[in-house]
């Protein structure tokens, strides 16, 4: 019999798992009656099978500081998370909403700018964000659509109301987890199933495909589709190759790409072939060398010609990073106002803007209480979590923010909401975040198919891959 | 297809290729080195099997009785990471093309490469020698002979296929070609002639074909000359031109590069040579000169469809 960790009876976060009286939510209720006739032993030796299935397999990702680019696997909690179907249609409602109004902030500003000149948000702060790109402005990318694909990671806080952390519009990871997790998990555990309609995740490339043919340049009936990738030392190189063998699209590097009369090809054993959507996941910067990194060998030389002359689109497009600028985050709420004339579905965390100088005032006075982020990272790096740092690392932050202060944002300690998580031969309580990813074509899609990561440390609530974190297959139940 | 994931598949069907042509012959000669006869000569043997399948031209391996003549030759043709051409390092090759290329391969088939990666990283040269290395080569041989069939039943047979034919078949036959140089049929015509078999893993479907006590001389032709046997030269060579013909969509009797011009004398030249031709000049002489055939089909093959200069912005 699985131990269950009861719940404990004074709780400053929200469970996904127990209700306040302690008792299972109703969705949790087929799957804690199973759990409890599994035996241990025989769970653990599942859990080893699925392990050694997802290596061999190759479902890894490639840890950077360790020596010959160790291979390891992401953490998969075998314990799934859990979403009603009335759950999800709120965060799919609200992140639909947030996408198009993203997207056309990336728009405006390299148009008509008017969120700038009649909205809330400086051009200081725009003109100052490192992705924002100028080569942009005035270029017509197809049918508008900047942001094709895209990953907002959602927190739940102690009432249970779903915010947004941050937003992901430049090349977002993790969707194939969720493809893989899900399929380990109905081999392995197929009893978990017993009870729940889950939806299913596995259409999620060919959706992704139907967006990259509509961001085709117009005119072409069978575009060709290419995935860029940085190459086999990438960390999400295995989430590019799986995603093009689904999708059936070629799987290029930098090099087997050519750019002749702001056209792009690819070298084949035929000669070349014409390329029309490149879904890249290479950053802007490395692009193309002619514009870009100089010393880049990853891309394309002449690629942004290509783009700018219409040749080629792009997913997503150059120039989409300055939508999840930390610093620009905070003013998301008043975009959805400007541009669709509605109220947010999903709420921000309240953040503070250190250029402000009263509340960069605030932010160092009160650096023991609040997370301080750099405002271009991702990972998990460059952040400071304030409650949990010494007096040094606290005072380094603080002359980073003096020195920079465009440079960062702080939030309150946000408590993250908890899931059953299998530790050590027993359920322990631990904190989850959930990203969901929208595809965006003819309208803002959001698939069934979103990532939950978990800290797997006691009461961590950093759930980055880098940072020791893990993830769980989520379930979004019919409504 | 893209010209260089074409080019993996190449690698990849050279490298698996040789991961269980090497596991083969070492399986085959360390249980033969056991045998009575052989114990005296074990030096002899293994400096022949470091020729053949070590490259190397002059082998280090210790002599006198009781030697580590055996785990020596182990620890350089499977284990040795610094030696290009050991099983180590080809399935390190193998792996790394399939990693670049992995799209473009099944579940079942890059699943199959990675698994015997793993194993083969994880083994040791004390662990391999300490229950017989035959565990471990059998395992090799056994997933390389699996990799065949996987790729035959889940791979599309177009361009890509007919890469990685071509480039297992043309391992195939330069093996067997290296084979025949090493071969010391002057003083050990029996036992020679068994033994290249034996490592051509031919010594049943010989037995079979000739149904009569073998000559040394019936070994060699049905190694060199057999149309129906997959190891034999020319069934390699035949298959090496036909995938090349598929590849550049002309007709087996034409050429449109080197490679298959040269293809196209070997086949005359297997197809239209009699054994006791071949054994007129020495098997010395021939098997030297087609040795040297298959290293520049290798790079004619490689001219053709891999140039190493950019390519021409041709646009067609």
């Amino acid at each position: 019999m699985l131990e269950l960790q009861p719940r404990p009876s004074v709780s400053s976060h929200y469970d996904e798992l127990y209700d306040a009286a302690g008792l299972p939510r109703a969705h949790y209720a087929a799957l804690s009656a199973t759990l409890s006739e599994f035996a241990l032993g025989e769970i653990l030796g599942r859990v080893g099978s699925i392990n050694t299935t997802l290596l061999q397999r190759g479902v890894t990702f490639t840890v950077y500081a360790e020596s010959s680019g160790t291979e390891r696997i992401f953490p998969f909690d075998v314990i799934p998370r859990i979403l009603t179907g009335a759950e999800w249609a709120h965060i799919e409602r609200g992140v639909q909403q947030r996408v198009r109004a993203l997207n056309a902030f990336v728009y405006d500003v390299y148009h008509a700018e008017r969120i700038l000149r009649d909205g809330p948000i400086s051009r200081e702060l725009v003109y100052s964000s490192k992705n924002y790109c100028r080569e942009m402005i005035d270029v017509d990318v197809q049918r508008d659509v900047y942001i094709h694909v895209s990953g907002i990671d959602l927190i739940r806080d102690a009432s249970g109301e779903f915010l947004v952390l941050e937003d992901n519009c430049r090349t977002p990871s993790g969707i194939s987890y969720v493809l893989e997790n899900r399929d380990v998990l109905k081999r392995g555990f197929a009893d978990l199933f017993r009870g729940y309609a889950v939806s299913p995740v596995d259409d999620y490339p060919s959706r992704l495909l139907d967006v990259l043919h509509f961001a085709a340049p117009r005119g072409i009936m069978q575009p060709n589709v290419v995935v860029l990738t940085p190459g086999i030392y990438n960390s999400a190189y295995f989430e590019h190759a799986l995603l093009a063998r689904r999708m059936g699209a070629e799987l290029v590097e930098g090099r087997d790409l050519l750019v002749v009369d702001n056209v792009v090809y690819l070298r084949t054993t035929r000669g070349l072939a014409r390329v029309d959507v490149i879904y890249r996941r290479i950053d802007d910067d490395f692009l193309d060398p002619l514009y870009f990194a100089p010393n880049s060998g990853l891309g394309v030389t002449g690629l942004m010609n290509a783009y700018r002359a219409g040749n080629v689109s792009l997913a997503n497009a150059i120039g989409s990073g300055v939508a999840d600028d930390k610093a620009i985050y905070r003013h998301v709420p008043d975009m959805i106002r400007f541009y669709l004339g509605e109220e947010p579905v999903l709420s921000n965390v309240p953040t503070f803007d250190c250029t402000n100088d009263l509340e960069r005032r605030h932010v160092l006075a009160n650096l023991d209480k609040l997370v301080v982020k750099n405002a271009n990272a991702s990972g998990g790096y460059g952040m400071l979590m304030g409650p949990f740092a010494g007096a040094a690392e606290r005072a380094e932050f603080a002359d980073l923010i003096e020195a920079n202060p465009r440079d960062f944002i702080a939030q309150p300690m946000i408590e993250l909401s908890s899931s059953p998580t299998l530790i050590n031969g027993t359920l322990a309580s631990r904190r989850v975040d959930l990203r969901p990813f929208a595809l965006y074509g003819r309208d803002v899609d959001v698939p069934p198919a979103a990532l939950t990561r978990v800290a797997l440390k006691e009461g961590s609530l950093v759930v980055n891959s880098s940072q020791g974190g893990g993830c769980k297959d989520t379930w979004v139940l019919g409504v | 297809m893209l010209s260089r994931v074409a080019e993996s598949l190449y690698w990849l069907g050279r490298n698996v290729e040789r991961a269980e042509t090497i596991a083969r012959v070492l399986d085959v000669n360390y249980t033969r080195a056991m045998d009575l006869y052989a114990q005296r000569d074990a030096e002899r043997l293994w400096r022949s099997v470091m020729h053949s399948v070590g490259f190397l031209d002059e082998p280090a391996i210790s002599s006198g009785p009781g030697s580590k003549a055996a785990a020596e030759a182990i620890a350089h043709c499977a284990l040795d990471p610094d030696n290009p051409c050991s099983i180590v390092s080809s399935v390190r090759i193998a792996r790394s093309n399939g990693l670049g290329m992995r799209a473009e391969l099944t579940t079942e088939v890059w699943q199959l490469i990675n698994v015997l990666y793993l194993y083969v990283e994880g083994v040791t040269l004390r662990g391999v020698m300490r229950e017989g290395p035959s565990k471990f080569l059998h395992y090799v041989r056994d997933s390389a002979l699996a990799f065949s069939g996987v790729t035959d039943a889940t791979l599309t047979h177009g361009d890509g296929w007919g890469f990685l034919q071509v480039g297992r078949f043309l391992e195939r036959a330069y093996m067997t070609s290296r084979f025949l140089v090493a071969l010391d049929v002057e003083h050990e015509p029996w036992r020679e002639s068994q033994r290249l078999l034996e490592m051509c893993c031919a010594d049943v479907p010989f037995a079979q074909a000739s149904r009569h006590v073998p000559e040394p001389r019936d070994a060699l032709e049905f190694i060199i000359l057999s149309a129906d046997f997959p190891r034999a030269l020319r069934f390699c060579t035949r298959a090496v031109d036909a995938a090349m013909h598929r590849l550049s969509r002309t007709g087996e009797g034409s050429y449109t590069n080197a490679a298959e011009r040269r293809l196209g004398r070997l086949r005359s030249l297997f197809d239209f040579t009699s054994i006791d031709e071949v054994l007129a000049g020495g098997i010395a002489v021939f098997s030297a000169g087609v040795v040297g055939e298959f290293e520049n089909l290798s790079h004619e093959v490689e001219d053709a469809y891999f140039p190493r200069h950019p390519v021409a912005a041709l646009v067609t």
